[in-house]
């Protein structure tokens, strides 16, 4: 399409050529998830995008729906048909598409580029790390660094930064009378504020979801109950990634993790994976869904299940998506629009410290391998005008995020949406998954075997040694194990 | 007599009556997702479930109308995406339904030397699971840059539709009496002008079956649709794909009102044409 | 050229004559391969080429997201998928549900057709009822059917509940699992078998059962000796008809399930997507669709023995 374009372009232009001024049509095609923050940015671009060559560049976003933009993207890259200047990626999926050949490195542009290093150096070293850099680097080495050094390899930038944190009803939790049975029970107050959530253990997470699990025919907050009442949930379901993300925060907050892609070939799976940490931090965590709700049961308590269970009022206290908040605090989707409340993830006491190490959501977006210095160059204004400080203001306020330290750190920045303290106070303990190409089977195997212990079929030391086992045949043969 | 009569309409009557309980029964879930169209999403989400609550027809605006963050009204492109959807279709089921009444009536007529062959091969391609095909079928689409063209996609369902279209129609013209044609020509008449004049105009029911049937099958396709269409040239199926996921797991109401939606045309024409609906579901292997 | 010319039309030897080609064409012993020409071109284009390409891969180790030349492998990857545990309990898995979602299709379908076949009033369209099912998309069916089940928003736990006083969480488990599956799926599809069984009852001449009723039979007797042959066949296409659909079902599972708990729900077709689309091994994948494909080459060509005794038996 471009190239069509260009032609025809190319024909009008010798038309005129001579006069002094040569403006080129460019479309910047990009392959996009179909909803909010990608439809804020096509639209924001419609309004405002000038691009400062003076070429006319149009930013024409294919929106493709979620469940099935994998398909779509991997299809569409894999076939060859280039049709894509730039693309939203899941920052799993990096390293499947660069050591496939269809992201650009950006080291070189970036180099020459004082506005590209500016940018990277006000991004959060966990987005750096989590959405850019491959082979990874994590994100406390990428800090030292200062965000940028010619020794890291750049692919990507956020284009929706993401993390999880704890949405609860302030209906309840600062409810006097329930404060009060609390209080006489466990001999602590409910968390009422965010301030209270800062110092929340996995115990005291325990203890609420007990406390608030009620049958129908008990009273709540004053009123009886019609139907039956739920603590607690967070992930536990075997599509995509959803348990791994949660049970990864177990697994660091433990002291455990998980195989180290920055140390390949020297870092261990056997041991690591099913380490006691792990084991331990694992069982933790099956031992919470207990207050949950039925569907934990399935092993197909997903975040879309638990922030559907949360809108209808079923449930005190969930651990979400940003993404995911604004339908909560909506009141043409939610029952609970004005009485939920943002607070910070538990965390477990680390050596003497609350740790509240967490599983990076979120997507980069990528340039693909196959433009033209032109498009490239078009496409890094495009980066740029995006990651300006006035777009990402304009995104956060549309409900979106931003990974820019500069508007983070806005002193306005807090009121724009209920959550964004939280998400700003979150964002330090983000670490990621994998980005080696071996992902998906690791994660697919992995998946299944959280799910057998979800649903009570294995023990958590079971799944841990079958996952350890499958990893460290997969990574000797993809030789990424010595 | 009367009495045999009388007890003949009780028959009746009780049958019907029983074919209302389980038709009732059977049809509830769709009838569901009717209601769920007409629902605010605490409604469509309420248990006990909700028979009586006051409608609403935002779900339907919504399938119609983008608000954005600044409350700018948009349309979705939701017309495109059905005259997509229908231009798609009906062409496709047209090339397919010309070019496979061409061979089916070959097949029937004029068996070639490994006839049964051909057709065991044609319907073979049929029965494979699509995952199969997509990445070749997306090479040959890079090589010939028909990805995202109408051209592209109806060429495709083409493909799809022809093995459906000479069996249905094999066995349309399997039916006929060839001795009809045979005296007509007797009396002169070429083999163009008996396919015309007499052997088409006896299966119109068959090909406007076929054609039902065809229309139904592109009408529903997803995975093809999803992966080879572009913004400009996107189907209904993919854009009601687009209710699931995103801020939101499922978008009930809007998602329902989609489908509901969708389905009228197939619920009308399927009505309309019941008779020839056996055919249609068996390839036309089975007639009667 | 000489010697090539007798291949040739006659036309071009002399000279190249649109009317004469036109004409050779035309000719009547070529009128079937003329007729079917544009048919299997298409199909060949759209169909056939397809699948000799991956048909080609699956001798081969390439991976789509890696850049290294491809290797070949010769019979490898089949040999690899044929002693793969994984593999066979996937299709032990897969052969569990087409199993026992055809069984219930037709035992279901039959009942609805032994219900619809005598006219009365409004038939019409409370057969509209029943059919209705079959038009809606896989991705609807499951995303509802999923909802149904939910222990918490589902009308099912809902109604269990009314009775046991708990919620009902019917895919906790394998068994649960794979029924909540085989029920939307057979929901979906009982229709389509009731639409056969239909045809084979309209076609039970009348006066049997006048002769019957003469003798006194028994509704049962009645039933096994005359309505049954008369559909048995018909029965056994739409059993090998919905066993090769059912086999390649996929949507409905992965958005039900996706496969869980563990893995006791994922079937064949789920697995062949997650090896080509998930785990970039393609050529693996290509090797796992040829099986899939020989199995249902066998099924058709029983299907199709099936149907050519069934109208030869008629035709006498």
């Amino acid at each position: 399409m471009t190239h069509y374009l260009k032609t025809g372009l190319l024909l009008t232009a010798s038309m005129f050529l001579g006069s002094s001024a040569l403006a080129e049509d460019i479309t910047i095609r990009m392959a996009a998830p179909d909803w909010g923050p990608t439809r804020f940015m096509q639209e924001y671009a419609n309004e405002t995008y000038k691009a400062p060559s003076g070429n006319n560049v149009k930013l024409e976003i294919d929106f493709i729906p979620w469940p099935n933009f994998f398909d779509r993207v991997n299809a569409s890259l894999n076939s060859g048909e280039q049709k894509y200047q730039m693309l939203v990626s899941d920052s799993q999926w990096l390293g499947t598409f660069i050591e496939a050949g269809y992201f650009l490195k950006l080291n070189d542009l970036i180099a020459e580029d004082e506005e590209l290093q500016a940018i990277i150096k006000d991004l959060h070293p966990a987005l750096v790390s989590g959405y850019s850099t491959y082979p990874n680097v994590p994100a406390d080495k990428v800090a030292e660094m200062g965000n940028y050094s010619p020794d890291i390899n750049y692919y990507g930038f956020p284009q929706f930064p993401d993390n999880y944190f704890t949405y609860y009803r302030t209906d309840l939790f600062c409810d006097e009378g329930e404060n009060a049975a609390y209080q006489a029970k466990y001999g602590s107050d409910l968390p009422c504020d965010a301030s209270a959530w800062e110092d929340m253990t996995w115990d005291d997470w325990g203890n609420i979801g007990e406390f608030f699990t009620r049958s129908a025919g008990e009273t709540l907050a004053g009123k009886t109950l019609e139907s039956d009442f739920y603590g607690v949930a967070y992930q536990a379901g075997k599509p995509l990634d959803f348990s791994t993300m949660q049970i990864n925060a177990f697994f660091w907050q433990w002291g455990g993790g998980i195989w180290d892609e920055s140390n390949e070939p020297n870092s261990p799976v056997l041991g690591v994976v099913n380490s006691d940490e792990n084991v331990a931090g694992f069982e933790r965590y099956l031992e919470l869904l207990q207050h949950a709700p039925p569907i934990a049961k399935t092993g197909q308590m997903g975040i879309f299940e638990i922030q559907d269970l949360y809108m209808q009022g079923k449930i005190a206290a969930i651990i979400d998506w940003a993404a995911l908040a604004a339908p909560v605090v909506d009141p043409q989707t939610s029952q609970v629009s004005d009485v939920t409340g943002f607070g910070l993830m538990p965390g477990n006491m680390l050596n003497g410290k609350l740790d509240r190490s967490a599983n990076l959501g979120g997507q980069p977006f990528v340039l693909t391998t196959w433009n033209d210095d032109e498009v490239i160059a078009e496409a890094i204004d495009l980066v740029k005008w995006w990651l300006s400080e006035d777009t990402q203001i304009a995104a956060v306020k549309a409900g979106g995020q931003s990974g820019l330290m500069s508007v983070l750190g806005n002193p306005d920045y807090d009121s724009w949406a209920p959550w964004n303290a939280t998400y700003r106070q979150s964002l330090p303990w983000q670490k990621d998954l994998w980005h080696v190409p071996e992902m998906f089977e690791m994660l697919t195997q992995q998946q299944e075997e959280f799910d057998r212990a979800i649903t009570g079929q294995i023990s958590a030391r079971e799944a841990l040694d079958a996952v350890a086992e499958f990893q460290d045949e997969l990574l000797r043969d993809a030789e990424r194990l010595k | 007599m009367s009495g045999s009569f009388r007890k003949h309409d009780q028959a009746s009557k009780l049958r019907a009556a029983c074919a209302w309980i389980v038709g009732g029964i059977y049809f509830a879930p769709v009838f569901w997702i009717i209601l769920t169209a007409f629902k605010t999403r605490a409604d469509a989400l309420a248990i006990p479930p909700k028979l009586f609550f006051s409608p609403t027809l935002d779900n339907f605006h919504a399938v119609f109308f983008n608000v954005s963050s600044t409350g700018d009204v948009t349309g979705t492109g939701v017309w495109l995406y059905f005259a997509n959807s229908a231009f798609i279709a009906i062409t496709s089921v047209l090339l397919a339904l010309v070019i496979g009444t061409l061979a089916a009536y070959a097949f029937s007529r004029y068996p070639l030397k490994g006839n049964d062959t051909y057709l065991f091969v044609i319907l073979t391609t049929r029965m494979l699971p699509p995952i199969v095909v997509i990445i070749p079928i997306f090479l040959m689409f890079r090589v010939t840059g028909l990805s995202g063209s109408y051209l592209g996609i109806i060429l495709l369902y083409t493909g799809f539709n022809l093995p459906f279209s000479i069996w249905m129609m094999k066995s349309f013209f399997d039916d006929l009496n060839p001795e009809v044609e045979d005296s007509a020509r007797m009396d002169g008449s070429g083999d163009w002008t008996v396919l015309g004049r007499i052997a088409l105009p006896q299966v119109l029911a068959g090909l406007a079956a076929t054609a039902v049937f065809a229309l139904i099958l592109t009408w529903n396709e997803f995975i093809f649709a999803l992966l080879l269409t572009g913004t400009e040239t996107r189907t209904v199926p993919v854009a009601i794909a687009s209710t699931i996921g995103g801020e939101i797991g499922v978008h009930w109401g809007k998602l329902s009102a989609m489908v509901s939606l969708f389905l009228i045309p197939v619920f009308i024409v399927t009505f309309a044409l019941q008779n020839q609906l056996l055919r249609g579901v068996t390839f036309g292997t089975v007639r009667k | 050229m000489v010697m090539q010319t007798s291949v040739l039309p006659p036309a071009f030897t002399e000279k190249a004559d649109a009317r004469g080609l036109l004409q050779w064409i035309n000719a009547p012993e070529r009128r079937g391969p003329l007729l079917v020409a544009p048919a299997l071109a298409t199909l060949f284009l759209i169909n056939i080429l397809p699948l000799l390409w991956s048909f080609g891969l699956s001798f081969f180790n390439y991976r789509a997201n890696r850049q290294a030349l491809p290797r070949f492998k010769g019979l490898e990857n089949y040999a690899d998928l044929l002693t793969d545990d994984r593999v066979w309990e996937r299709f032990v898995t897969t052969g569990l549900i087409v199993s026992s979602s055809v069984a219930l299709q037709l035992m279901i379908g039959f009942g609805l057709a032994l219900l619809f076949a005598k006219n009365f009033p409004m038939r019409r369209l409370v057969l509209m009822l029943v059919l209705t099912p079959m038009m809606l998309s896989f991705v609807s069916v499951a995303i509802f059917f999923k909802l149904f089940y939910d222990p918490t928003l589902g009308i099912l736990s809902w109604f269990v509940s009314l009775f046991t006083g708990e919620s009902f969480a019917l895919l906790s488990t394998p068994q649960g699992a794979i029924l909540g599956i085989v029920v939307a799926d057979a929901w979906m599809w009982s229709p389509f078998v009731m639409l056969l069984v239909l045809a084979g009852l309209v076609s039970v001449p009348g006066y049997l059962y006048e002769a019957a009723e003469i003798d006194r039979a028994s509704a049962w007797t009645r039933f096994r000796t005359i309505t049954f042959p008369y559909v048995k066949s018909l029965l056994l296409l739409a059993l090998l008809f919905r066993t090769i659909e059912t086999f390649k079902t996929f949507d409905l599972v992965f958005l039900i399930t996706e496969g869980g708990p563990g893995s006791s729900t994922e079937t064949i077709a789920i697995y062949a997507y997650r090896l080509g689309f998930q785990f970039f091994r393609t050529s693996e994948a290509s090797a796992l669709a040829y099986m899939i494909l020989f199995v249902v080459i066998v099924l058709t060509s029983i299907y199709l023995y099936v149907v050519k005794r069934r109208n030869a038996a008629e035709e006498v």
